[in-house]
């Protein structure tokens, strides 16, 4: 292998890493905030990724249905459920948001596929069309057992990836789809052409990483959310409504996996099951953080991403492989840390 | 008389089967302070969870402000004045002392907290000291300053502290019961659960006894204090008005 090589993987891992480190930040901040590890958090990025195929290809994307679907299977549960949820007021609001707000994308996608527009605006409705399903799947699945054990929530984490990966095949097809990039530039550093798309990757995820760490260090509402995380009695006491925390966090995860989609689209050729692949390194980065660090996660993933990149160059039929054992020693290294740690203090 | 600020309906708390509290009732009059005294194990903290809704009522009934507090969720209960310190604290451990105390005053405008802010800080030099520090490197009584200050900026009508002299050294223990007259007079009621009885007894106007999940005794704080039941059971024999300290630790600090 020389320089030019070396390079050219490094390019490429770092590429990767940082849409590890996009979905590792969301397990990270989802599991901080409602415990649960969220296997799902693979699909937003297939979703993503092909909803934005979709809309490119004048296609109205199945996920503009499920969104509608899963809006207002959410409210209709809510209106079963909640005690105060049939003040006029409360049903308005959720009115809005269940019904109003995917009716509304439906009608953009249906506008926007067959106008053949750029990825100006493809690329920010395939990311709200994505982004509500955070949401209606928390209070759809994870609400309702706010308070089970770990196990139970990962259970229910496993079920949903099965729902959500069923629908993809359904919606998507079997077939894999490659979205054109945002831009042709690419700029030649050196021996090594940096693609453009490579480029909007680490853009964006720099962008995002540095918004997330003001939000939650310098803003209420993201001290409320780690608040939630570090003790949910405690942010309870003060007033912090926690379920509209796991709300939020599930939102933030499912915009963070459709953005993490629509950045590699252009890159790799997706299929409806490929965000598990994805989300599974996002979580080997995660793992490494403790599914508490947001840095080390970060770190973690830029890692993954290398290792990847040269372990695909030096031994590509074990390359996955080789990246999942990056587990291993940590996990050993933690359990011989940690000791013993209870799963809940009651 | 006017409507009292909260008032308790033979409520009752259960674990499943095991009955925490039962037909308990009390009622907390503006601008006093009121303590419910009982051995470990006794429900009072789980009554304390039932008014401030972290535990569902299994029976009875409350109000605050003469409103029902059934089915009001904890957010809106701390937004109509209601605050629980609760035994363990509950801090923000990594975060900062500020960061927690801009978290309590998470339902009120920005402006109004800066007020209350100021006001905590100065009942609580020593927070103001620490402000910068994460709230897991305290020491014992920095941490009930801080779950104290806390709730304080809340700006609530009503702050229920559980145990808030446990575990604390007597010089401390003595500054927060000082701490919890001069909250009163600042126009805070308070309800007060403890197991140091002398202590809450010399700080109440009223006081309960609970055994058991039950009331079996209540009367003014300084008649139960003369009771020779509450005497032989809480106060220990030697009975008086000398000390101030844990029931079951030696006695740690006289009295000036």
């Amino acid at each position: 292998m020389d320089s030019t090589i070396a390079l050219f993987l490094a390019q490429d891992g770092i590429t990767n890493g940082a849409i590890y480190a996009l979905l590792g930040l969301s397990l990270v901040l989802v599991f901080t905030v409602t415990r649960v590890i969220f296997i799902p958090q693979g699909e937003f990025v297939a979703y993503g990724a092909l909803t934005l195929v979709g809309l490119e290809t004048g296609v109205v994307p199945g996920t503009a249905y499920l969104t509608l679907v899963l809006g207002i299977a959410a409210f209709c549960v809510d209106l079963v459920r909640s005690p105060d949820g049939r003040q006029p007021r409360v049903l308005i609001t959720r009115a809005v948001s269940d019904l109003g707000l995917p009716l509304v994308l439906l009608g953009l996608s249906g506008v926007v596929a067959p106008a053949n527009m750029g990825p100006w605006i493809t690329v920010p409705l395939a990311v709200a069309l994505v982004a509500p399903m955070g949401a209606y799947i928390y209070r759809l699945a994870f609400r309702p057992l706010a308070q089970a054990t770990v196990l139970t929530l990962l259970i229910a984490a496993v079920g949903v990836h099965l729902v959500m990966l069923g629908l993809g095949l359904v919606f998507f097809g079997a077939e894999g789809y490659r979205a054109t990039p945002f831009t042709d530039v690419s700029l030649s550093l050196g021996v090594i052409d940096l693609g453009g798309q490579s480029l909007w990757v680490l853009g964006v995820t720099a962008v995002l990483i540095v918004t997330l760490w003001y939000a939650f260090g310098h803003t209420l509402a993201g001290k409320a959310l780690r608040a939630t995380s570090i003790n949910r009695l405690g942010a309870t006491l003060v007033g912090i409504p926690t379920a509209r925390s796991g709300l939020i966090a599930f939102i933030l995860a499912a915009t963070l996996g459709a953005i993490s989609g629509v950045l590699i689209a252009p890159i790799t050729t997706i299929f409806y099951d490929s965000g598990f692949l994805i989300g599974l390194k996002g979580f080997v980065a995660a793992i490494i953080g403790g599914l508490v660090s947001y840095p080390i996660s970060a770190a973690a993933a830029i890692l993954v991403g290398l290792v990847e990149a040269f372990a695909s160059f030096e031994a590509s039929s074990f390359k996955e492989v080789i990246v999942f054992t990056i587990i291993i020693p940590v996990l050993l290294w933690q359990s011989l840390r940690s000791g013993h740690v209870d799963e809940e203090e009651e | 008389m006017s409507t009292p600020l909260l008032s308790a309906q033979t409520v009752a708390v259960s674990y499943g089967k095991i009955e925490a509290v039962l037909d308990v009732s009390l009622v907390i009059p503006k601008g006093r302070i009121i303590t419910v005294i009982g051995a470990n194990g006794a429900g009072k903290s789980s009554l304390l969870g039932s008014l401030m809704g972290i535990l569902p009522l299994a029976g009875g009934s409350a109000t605050f402000e003469g409103e029902p507090l059934d089915r009001v969720p904890v957010e809106q209960r701390v937004a109509r004045g209601l605050c629980l310190v609760p035994e363990k604290r509950e801090l923000f451990v990594t975060m900062s002392v500020a960061e927690n105390l801009e978290l309590g005053a998470y339902h009120r405008p920005r402006s109004e907290a800066k007020s209350s802010l100021e006001m905590v800080y100065d009942l609580f030099p020593r927070l103001l000291e620490r402000r910068k520090q994460a709230a897991g490197t305290l020491s014992g009584g920095e941490r009930q300053m801080l779950a104290m200050g806390r709730a304080l900026m809340a700006k609530p009508k009503l702050l229920m502290l559980d145990e808030p002299s446990l575990g604390l050294a007597p010089r401390i223990v003595k500054e927060i019961f000082g701490l919890i007259g001069r909250l009163r007079d600042s126009g805070v009621s308070i309800l007060l659960v403890e197991q140091n009885a002398r202590g809450a007894l010399r700080t109440a106007d009223y006081a309960y006894v609970m055994e058991t999940g039950q009331v079996t005794l209540q009367g003014p704080a300084a008649d139960l204090a003369q009771d020779p039941r509450v005497i032989e059971s809480y106060l220990g024999i030697s009975g008086g008005d000398s000390s101030c300290s844990l029931p079951s630790s030696s006695v740690g600090a006289t009295n000036p």
